[in-house]
């Protein structure tokens, strides 16, 4: 997809799906960060895929299916709003793109970061922001959060067989109490599919998938930024 | 089935494929909205299943395997029953109404109202890709049509969805909102 080119529907429904490659993915937010009508496109889609599976989630064999639970439809029907109101991205300076080089100068307390590459030139810088991030807050006496939210090959550096990065994740998380590792479970189970054995750092938390933990966080007035 | 058949099956298949009992059967129900049918199809897939264990070349792909024989299942129910519903034909709207439902299932029933209307098709398509998370790819191998199919039906059912459903949902939230 080009810089130019119209957001098709299937496109938009591949992005919901977890279906385009890194670099559409990334277009697409883009597009999504200037593009209101698109941006509730894509809401109502999410907002639909959250219905279909609310719907069903109770289904049990061997007798009628039981209704849903109600907090759970507050959640699907009040993801809308959280594009509709706050915007797919929190703010101006942290266009994706721009990876975390200006994180430090975010004012902001609450920033997840969104890892979805176990490549080193991903990785690497984001790690180091994210330090220099909490160490600066820290030195200033700000109270600030930042959760690091790992899919796709980013579950890499989360899994205690396959990190190049354990001793530096265990170190920073040992320093920083208010860092969390969250892992897509999603992915997970997709590796355990494949017969791979997923066992993941200690302190690491699970997200039923990256994108549902993303949109809580926003719509709880975090700072989404995608490395 | 071939009795035959279960003998030489090891009690680890057997395991890993009574542990796709449930999402099979919310799949099947999801394309029927028939309890007693979503249960008697599910039964026929596991037991078709054990009888052509050999047939399933990668393990890894226990799960779409069966959801291809769950497919087919269906297929032959419609076959014996009554004539295939056409794939890309619209249901009426079904009997059951949101006025008829309690409160607390409102929103679900009117989903699974909206979706049991879909082609079949359609139904099927977008239940493989939002309650299994399966890829388009595996869609497509399932249902034995092509992945531009899948998108197609795909972004059809959603529209369909989209027209019927966001306002009702928003409308819904507006409730929920209301009522903290």
């Amino acid at each position: 997809m080009s810089h130019d080119e119209k957001v098709s529907r299937e496109m938009q429904n591949a992005f919901v799906d977890g279906q385009l490659d890194a670099a559409d993915w990334t277009l697409l937010v883009e597009r999504m960060g200037s593009d209101e009508a698109l941006r509730r496109e894509v809401c109502e889609l999410r907002t639909l895929k959250d219905l279909t599976r609310s719907a069903y989630a109770g289904a049990h064999s061997g007798r009628a299916a039981p209704a849903p639970e109600r907090a759970r439809w507050a959640r699907v029907a009040a993801v809308a709003l959280v594009f509709a109101l706050t915007g797919w991205l929190a703010h101006d300076a942290l266009a994706p793109g721009r990876i975390l080089t200006e994180l430090r100068g975010v004012a902001a307390d609450r920033i997840l970061v969104h890892i979805a590459s176990s490549r080193g030139e991903v990785v690497d810088p984001a790690l180091q922001e994210v330090e220099d991030y909490l160490s600066e807050a820290r030195a200033a006496g700000r109270q600030v959060r930042v959760e690091i939210v790992a899919n796709n090959t980013g579950m890499d550096i989360l899994r205690a067989n396959t990190s190049a990065y354990a001793a530096r994740l265990e170190r920073l998380r040992a320093a920083y109490p208010n860092l969390t590792y969250i892992a897509c479970n999603q992915t997970a189970d997709r590796l355990r599919e494949k017969g791979a054995q997923v066992k993941l750092l200690p302190g690491v938390q699970v997200a039923p998938t990256a994108l549902d933990e993303i949109v809580k966080r926003m719509q709880e007035g975090w700072v989404y930024i995608r490395a | 089935m071939r009795m035959t058949g279960l003998f030489g099956v090891s009690a680890q298949f057997r395991g890993r494929i009574e542990a796709q009992r449930e999402p099979l059967y919310r799949l099947a129900y999801s394309w029927c909205h028939d309890a007693g049918l979503a249960d008697d199809l599910v039964q026929e897939t596991l037991l078709r299943a054990l009888d052509r264990a050999g047939q399933l070349n990668d393990p890894q792909r226990l799960k779409s395997w069966l959801c291809a024989i769950l497919a087919n299942c269906l297929k032959d129910h419609f076959r014996r029953a009554r004539p295939l519903q056409p794939l890309d034909e619209e249901m009426p709207a079904p009997g059951e109404t949101p006025e008829g439902a309690s409160a607390s299932n409102q929103v679900a029933v009117r989903v699974r109202a909206e979706i049991e209307r879909l082609p079949l098709g359609q139904r099927q398509t977008v239940t493989l890709v939002d309650l299994e998370g399966f890829s388009y790819a595996e869609v497509a191998e399932i249902l034995e049509v092509p992945v531009g199919t899948v998108m197609s039906r795909l972004c059809r059912a959603r529209e369909a969805l989209r027209s019927r459903l966001i306002d009702f949902a928003a409308q819904e939230n507006y409730k929920i909102r209301s009522i903290r």
